[in-house]
This record gives C-alpha cells, structure tokens and sequence, in this order.
C-alpha cells in the first residue's frame, strides 16, 4: 500500500468527524418542513465552509457540511482509460441501489465520482464512529476493487485473444 | 426569464447574507497586499537561515480574509506552502507546538486551502497531508471545527 | 466518589429531559411527537404517562419544579403547558394540556420555564422568541414576541435569576441578553450589571465567538451576574459584563452543544464528545478543570491509543492502520465501542440535585444513544482528560 493513503485517509477521517456534528434543524425558509440544509441551501448562516482533502489531481473528496446535513463527495482514482469506463459502471451499479446504501446520494456533485449524503437522522440512528468506519472502507475497497477488475478484465481479454488467435496458428 | 424561477428568499429583507457574519477586514486591500509582499521577503529571510518556527509564524500573522484580497490570499498561500515544503517531517511536532492557537486555526485555513487546488503553484498533496496528520494530533478535531465554521475564509 | 448512574432508557435518541422538583418523575421524548412521563420505581424507571398533543417532533420540555406544569415545544410550532389534575371518572391524576397561543410560523426550537414560573420563554426559527404569561380570562398562554434584532433560528434560551434578563443564543453566532419584562406579571426589576432601565426587548449585550458559529446554549451563572454560552467553532466562551471581560476557551475536541454551570466559578458542558466536561474560573480566567466520565481509566489498554486521529479509534482503522505499517491484514475485529458513558452525543445537561452549601451536586445528561446518566458534580478526574487529550 502507498505511503501517502494512510495520511490521506486519516485526514478524511478527522475531518469527517468534525463534519459530522449534526442536529435535528427544521427549515426557517419553509413552514413545517425539514430538509438537509446542504441540499436546499435556503438558508446561508447554517451552512459551513466546505473542505477539500486531496492525494493528488486525480484523487479527491470534497466535504460541504451543514448544520443538519453533510455532503462527502470522492473522486476515484482512475489512471487510463479502462478504470474510467470500470469505475464509471461501478459507482453507476451503486447509484442506481442508493437506498440500500441508506447514505448514498442518487447523482454524484459535479466533478466527482460518487457523493454521500449523511444526515442528523442517519446520526441519530447509526454510530457515528460506524458510519465514519464506513465511508473509509468504502475508500480503501473500491480503489482495490476497481484494480482487481482491470486485472480480471486484462487477463479475459488475453485468454479471448489467445483462444481466438489459436485458430490462425497451425 | 421565467418568473417562475425567481428565488423570492433571497428578497425577504431578515435574510442574512454571508457579508454579515464576520467582522470585516479593517485594513485597505491595498495594505494587505503590500503586508502580504513584506511578510514574504520576511519569511524567505527566515528560511534561508533556518528558523522555521518564526517564518511560519510570521506567514500565519494576520492573514487576509474576506473579498477583494485575492492576489494577497494566493501570495500568503505561495509563503505558508514555502515554509511547509522546507520543514523535515522530523521538525513537524516542534514547529507545531511552537504555534499558538490562532496560528494553529489558520495554518490548518491554509492547508486546507492548498489541498483544494492541488497541482497549483508548489502545492502537493502528501506534504499537506503530513502536516494535517500532525497538527490534528496536536491542536484535535476541533482546530478542523473552527475551519469549517469560521466565515474569515483566507 | 460515586460513580455514575446510567439508565438506559431506549434504543432510540432522547432529544430532551426533565425532572420534576423532588425528582421522583421524570419527562423524557424519544426523537417522536409523544412526550414519556417515567416514575421512578426501585433502581429503574417505569413509564406512567404519555402526553400526546403534538404532531411533530419534539424539541424540548422543561417542568416547573414548584408549580408541577411541564411545557413542551415542538417543531410542529405549537407549545403545550401541561398541568395535573384529577379525572372524576378514574380517579388517578392525569396531564391536561392548555393551548399557547404563540404566533410563530416555524418551528419552536426550545423552551424553559422562567425562574418564578409565571412565564415561560419558546426560542423558535421565525427569529423570534415568544415571551409567554398566563392570561386568566381566557385561560390560555399568550406570547409577546422578542425579534429585534435576531437574524436566525433561535437554538438556545436561558433565563436569568431575576426573571425579567433572557439569554438567547442563535445560529446567526450570535448570543444576546434581552430583557423580557412584561408589566402585568413583573415587578420592576433592581438595576444589574446586564443594565438598570429594561423595558421589553431591550438588548443589554451581544456577544459571538471569534470564529463564529452557531450558538448552541447559553447560561447564566447561578448568580445571573456572568453569561456562558457554547457555540459550533468548538468553543466556550464567558462573558462578564462589567469590562466587558470575555474569555473564550477553545477546544481540541468537537463542538458543545449544551451547557450548565453548577456554582458561581463552575460549570459542566458535553456535546458530540460524547462526555460531560468541567470548566472552572473567574473574572481572571478559565480553564479546564476535568471530565466526569472517568471509565477510561479501567478500560483503556495502555499505550496503544497513541498516534492515531481523534478518539475513534476503531477495528477498521486498527486493521488498516497493522496493513500499512506492518504490511499484514488480520481479520480480528475488535469491539468498537467509544471509551465514554455515552455512545452517541449528549443532547442535554441539566442540574439534578442541588447541595446544602446551594451548588449543584449532581446533574443529569442524555444523549442520542438513549441513555439517561446522573453524574457527581464533584468527582470531576483530571488524570482521565489528559490521558484521553493525549490520545486526540
């Protein structure tokens, strides 16, 4: 494992338990309403700077916290073109099932790959250690994830081509 | 434009805009940037003798927040990076514990700052980091709540 | 010293509690739209009663010690006095609601009882604070509104000794001391150090942290002469009028949301650090005193807490952590419970039980884990903050 995932992940681990200080917060813009503030984004006082972490250009995760709510965006490494297409059809795969994620946003901020929505009542009803144990995970499997799909991926593509290049060697 | 897509919110009179939640930069935009410059020359005066501790408090010295100051935010940046990027990761936890806790506040600002637009300037990701692990351990998760809910953005 | 008592009341958050005067009751919400009357039974708690007007989420209560009145507010912006009286059908005491006339259009966000009881304070987000005293003719609860100049939604109110000052803390980061003066129920109040003439929502101070933050809870000093307030930049800040001298303590551990102080140079704070804390000081400053939760002490293992980020340290990270420094990944999963009373964040502090020399000697927290914990003012320990500091 690379020497600067540690520090990259430790620092999104502090500074998503910073962000994850959330409270019940009903809507002063709309009656009877309470909504993630993050997302309405009615009211300027209950929102808070938004933070970035980065590794480097490729691999990011952008954290806009709320009094209510926190938005966790990343940006999944992808060094050619093969990771792209692969983890575009992943977080894609997971979207698309976002409410058995419970945290899971259903369309990633723009210019990330995948987004999170966390809210008081998921803080409410889930540890918050677990869900910051959680999205680290999630952190740690997908890059791994996606390579062992590019390896699979290589080594089909070298059998298909060695069984079909079979037929011309006579 | 479609009357229909008109934020009415944003006209309710009680509403409170982002200007109001700090108190202004008392100093002209011009006098920061010329701080700005002056605190540089200072910090590289420091460096190239070694004493990190009062460059670094030098460059977290009154820093400049709010609008119209741009090219004087982006200066003190390209200085804290500096001093960051001169410092042995050995160092790290003295330099730290030399800070006081204002300057702890806006060191972790800046990191912060950096690490939001990677590749610029002499930014990289695994210096800040280091620093981020490190100051967290000294001044906790609190210094990374006062980031978040302090307006005077630098 | 006494350990703590923990009850553990449910599995679901407990966004609010309070004690009746002789603490033999107790009213409690479950993050729901009913209010929970418990009665103390042996060493537990048995649930006797269940007020149900509002329909939505409940925010706070507060129970008038002399008088027996519980009010409770809601985000369904309405607010109930709830008073005992007998049923002739029955026979047994039962709660009947009295309707508040409060004209606020968004939720209300707090509620206490003025220090007399003939009034009561219901902080809300319409940027106002309603001010309510009891108009016989009518037999409801009428509110004159403090709204100059809040900005935002009120979060946290507290009253002073006097019954006229009001603390309020908001989320515009600001906190502010209002006189809440109504002619009809007040007697002219004597000059304080907050200001001698107080006609109504008259403001005698505002006050905001340096690094801004919403303003989660406000107290007065038992003797109404200091004002504490705790806001989101992680901070506690006390404010003495007469300088006006302001200190502000700044934290290394996650924001206060809730606060009480226990004497006239003592008060206890806890929020999303999940344990209850102790500030001490004076006019020359303050400082740290302890923690009360003290079980770190038989639970920890030594040093291993070193080094790592935040007190969260958990199997996954341990198991990450082995991966990357000792290049092996082990499958053992290790509890991950925090080493803290309460699991989950403390919603509110209150004072408990008062001592003979006139302090609070124990007070009463809850949290979002659903537990309800009695704490020793007294048994504040020094040795487990720092070994827990040194392990933030």
């Amino acid at each position: 494992m690379s020497n600067s995932l540690r520090p990259y992940l430790s620092a999104v681990r502090s500074t998503l338990t910073a962000a994850l200080t959330l409270q019940n917060f009903s809507s002063q813009v709309v009656e009877r309403h309470n909504k993630p503030e993050v997302e309405a984004r009615g009211s300027k006082e209950v929102l808070l700077n938004s933070l970035t972490i980065s590794r480097n250009e490729s691999e990011r995760v952008l954290i806009e916290p709320s009094i209510n709510s926190i938005r966790m965006s990343i940006k999944i490494k992808q060094a050619d073109e093969i990771e792209n297409i692969l983890c575009h059809k992943f977080t894609r795969f997971m979207m698309q099932r976002a409410e058995s994620f419970i945290v899971l946003r259903r369309k990633p901020v723009a210019g990330y790959d995948i987004s999170f929505l966390i809210t008081n009542v998921h803080t409410e009803t889930m540890l918050k250690h677990k869900i910051v144990d959680f999205i680290i995970q999630f952190m740690e499997e997908v890059d791994k994830e996606i390579s062992e799909m590019k390896l699979t991926l290589n080594a089909r593509a070298r059998t298909v081509a060695e069984s079909y290049l079979m037929a011309f060697d006579s | 434009m479609s009357f229909r897509k008109i934020d009415i919110d944003a006209f309710d009179e009680d509403v409170l805009q982002e200007t109001e939640l700090y108190e202004p930069d008392p100093r002209d935009p011009a006098q920061v940037l010329a701080d700005a410059r002056q605190k540089q020359a200072t910090v590289r005066s420091a460096l190239s003798r070694g004493d990190i501790s009062s460059a670094l408090n030098t460059a977290l010295d009154s820093p400049p927040y709010g609008p119209n100051v741009d090219e004087a935010k982006n200066l003190t940046l390209q200085t804290v990076v500096s001093v960051l990027n001169s410092t042995k990761g050995t160092e790290i936890p003295n330099v730290l514990k030399s800070l006081s806790q204002d300057a702890q506040d806006t060191l972790m600002k800046y990191i912060y700052k950096g690490m939001g637009m990677p590749g610029w300037g002499d930014v990289s990701g695994s210096v800040l980091l280091a620093w981020h692990e490190k100051l967290t351990e000294v001044a906790g998760t609190g210094c990374i709540v006062r980031v978040m809910s302090d307006r005077r953005t630098v | 010293m006494a350990a703590p008592q923990v009850f553990s009341i449910a599995q679901a958050p407990i966004t609010c509690h309070a004690f009746n005067g002789d603490r033999s009751h107790l009213a409690l919400s479950l993050n729901d739209t009913k209010v929970d009357v418990y009665t103390k039974q042996g060493k537990g708690w048995q649930i006797t009663d269940t007020l149900s007007e509002h329909d939505r989420t409940i925010t706070s209560i507060d129970w008038a010690p002399i008088t027996n009145r519980i009010v409770t507010a809601s985000q369904d912006r309405n607010a109930y006095v709830w008073s005992q009286s007998l049923d002739p059908d029955t026979g047994r005491m039962v709660w009947k609601p009295t309707l508040v006339l409060l004209r606020i259009n968004r939720a209300a966000t707090f509620v206490r009882w003025s220090p007399n009881e003939d009034k009561f304070a219901v902080a809300s987000g319409a940027r106002t604070i309603a001010i309510c005293s009891f108009d016989p003719e009518n037999n409801w609860w009428v509110a004159r509104h403090l709204k100059k100049p809040i900005r935002s939604t009120v979060l946290s109110v507290d009253w002073h000794p006097n019954n006229v000052l009001l603390a309020a803390g908001s989320a515009d980061t600001k906190a502010r001391v209002f006189s809440a003066y109504i002619k009809d129920v007040d007697k002219r109040p004597a000059p304080t150090v907050w200001g001698e003439k107080l006609p109504f929502n008259t403001v005698c101070g505002e006050y905001a942290s340096p690094a801004g933050g919403w303003v989660h809870a406000v107290g007065f000093s038992p003797s109404g002469d200091t004002l504490a307030f705790a806001s989101h930049d992680s901070s506690i800040t006390i404010v003495y009028p007469g300088g006006p001298t302001i200190h502000t303590i700044r934290l290394q551990s996650l924001p206060f949301v809730t606060l009480t102080w226990t004497a006239e140079d003592t008060l206890v704070a806890a929020g999303y650090d999940c344990n209850p804390v102790v500030y001490s000081g004076g006019l020359d400053g303050w400082s740290l005193a302890g923690t009360l939760d003290d079980t770190v002490g038989a639970t920890k293992t030594g040093g291993t807490r070193t080094g790592t980020v935040g007190r969260l340290n958990t199997a996954a990270f341990n198991a990450f952590r082995n991966a990357d420094t000792r290049g092996h990944t082990s499958e053992t999963v290790t509890d991950t419970e925090l080493h803290t009373i309460h699991q989950n964040t403390i919603t509110s502090v209150r004072p408990y039980e008062k001592g003979a020399d006139g302090t609070v000697a124990r007070v009463s927290t809850s949290g979002v884990d659903g537990k309800l914990v009695i704490w020793n003012v007294s048994a504040v320990s020094a040795g487990g903050l720092t070994g827990r500091l040194g392990a933030i």
